[in-house]
């Protein structure tokens, strides 16, 4: 009877294990995923999504509040690349693949982050 | 056995599984984005924020016009304002006691003339930076008892070096009476708000943007920083900066990135801003007397780092 016992024991601990295991390596796939998402914003609201993690170069035209503002990316990284915006500090920014780091067109209220993980909490400068 | 240790056994199964439990919010305002992310607290703490940065977005704005709010109706006859407005304003002059001398919220034309120019790749005309300058010198805001102000001469205001700051001390305070400790508040680059991380020591390693690979770790303070890196324009050998010394009428600055830590926002954007002209022995005299510590980055290269403050490569 208790040798029972102590086999059922073995078996639950065991599942639970297992159970736990699985679990963790579905966050940190889930998490590793997101870690590479580039969502473009304007006014507060979301209008494209862009899996970075795809490394495909690709074209989007955002219509900003005062004109169109052309995102680009390639190599995992994303770019506003033209703006009708009389200062161009967003085109100066360059191609950004980290997160922390938003690329911003204030003249059309276009913003771009790219969520997830890196190793730093936040960016000054 | 298995009765009495599976609830413990599925509830630390269950904790060692989840994430940092952290809400955000991304709010557009400020001309730029500010990201809201709380590790304690709920979502009614995170609208509240939103509303403070909001509002704050709105009373700074000098073209949004709405009965109650506006910078625009503030000439040379008495109004009546609401008291954020008028303690922001009256904030934004009082600061140059505390050391930030060369910010001045009365330089908003001046600041618009030479970021026109320099968006056309050309350097301001002396007659524009003398006439400008005589304005400036000629104005003045002045402050009456039941939030009455009236604005001497013909300058513009220009809010946009302190407000971030002002608004996150609002956030500071909102976020004390209610009694959360873990949060980060990041304004754009430039002004940040750091509670604690939901970790054991509770720091938050920063990454420095002027800098390659570096970082300083910090809590329970605000991070303010100015660089003409992004916004700087190149004309001929010499970079000019969107940062302009209200003094001289110039937009040459004698550093390339300020970074202050400091107890309140509104004194570390001011002073990160005025720290632009300041000489290293300057910079380090008024962290004496305003108990803020610096960083102040020339050529890519650090030239003064408060020793309270510790950089490290990552």
């Amino acid at each position: 009877m208790d040798k029972k016992k102590l086999r059922n024991d073995i078996i639950l601990v065991l599942s639970l294990l297992v159970i736990a295991v699985v679990s963790l390596v579905v966050v940190n796939v889930n998490a590793n995923r997101t870690n590479l998402i580039a969502s473009i914003s304007v006014q507060n609201n979301v209008v494209e999504k862009v899996d970075l993690s795809r490394n495909e170069e690709k074209d989007f035209y955002i219509k900003g509040l005062k004109g169109e503002v052309h995102v680009h990316t390639k190599d995992g990284a994303i770019a506003i690349i033209e703006s009708n915006c009389p200062h161009q500090d967003c085109v100066k920014m360059g191609y950004v693949k980290e997160s922390n780091h938003p690329i911003i067109c204030a003249y059309n209220a276009v913003y771009i982050v790219i969520d997830g993980q890196s190793n730093y909490d936040v960016e000054i400068g | 056995m298995s009765k009495k240790l599976l609830p413990f056994i599925l509830i630390s199964l269950l904790t060692s599984c989840s994430t940092n439990n952290v809400i955000e919010d991304k709010v557009f305002c400020f001309d730029t984005t500010v990201i809201s992310q709380l590790y304690e607290g709920s979502k009614e703490n995170l609208s509240d924020i939103k509303d403070i940065l909001l509002y704050y977005d709105k009373v700074s704005d000098n073209y949004y016009d709405r009965e109650g709010i506006t910078i625009r109706k503030i000439g040379s006859d008495p109004i009546k304002v609401e008291q954020q407005l008028y303690d922001l304003l009256k904030t934004s002059v009082d600061i140059k006691e505390k050391g930030a001398i060369y910010f001045n919220p009365l330089c908003g034309s001046l600041a618009k003339a030479w970021k026109a120019s320099l968006a056309d790749n050309k350097v301001l005309s002396e007659d524009v930076i003398a006439s400008e300058l005589t304005k400036i010198n000629a104005s003045s805001l002045v402050f009456e008892p039941d939030y009455i102000l009236y604005k001497n001469g013909e300058a513009e205001i220009d809010l946009g070096g302190i407000v971030k700051g002002y608004a996150l001390d609002k956030i500071q305070e909102y976020l004390k009476n209610h009694n959360i400790e873990k949060y980060l508040i990041n304004a754009g680059f430039s002004s940040i708000l750091l509670g604690k991380k939901n970790t054991n020591d509770g720091y938050f390693t920063v990454k420095i943007s002027d800098l390659d690979n570096t970082f300083i770790k910090l809590k329970d303070c605000f991070i303010s920083t100015s660089s003409k890196s992004v916004q700087g324009v190149k004309i001929g050998d010499i970079t000019y900066s969107h940062i302009i010394n209200p003094v001289d009428g110039s937009a040459i600055n004698k550093n390339d990135a300020v970074i202050v830590v400091s107890s309140s926002g509104t004194l570390g954007d001011a002073l990160s801003t005025s720290m632009m002209m300041n000489s290293v022995d300057e910079i380090k005299e008024i962290e004496k007397s305003q108990n803020v510590k610096t960083v102040v980055i020339k050529d890519k290269k650090v030239i003064y780092c408060n020793e309270g403050l510790n950089l490290f490569h990552g």
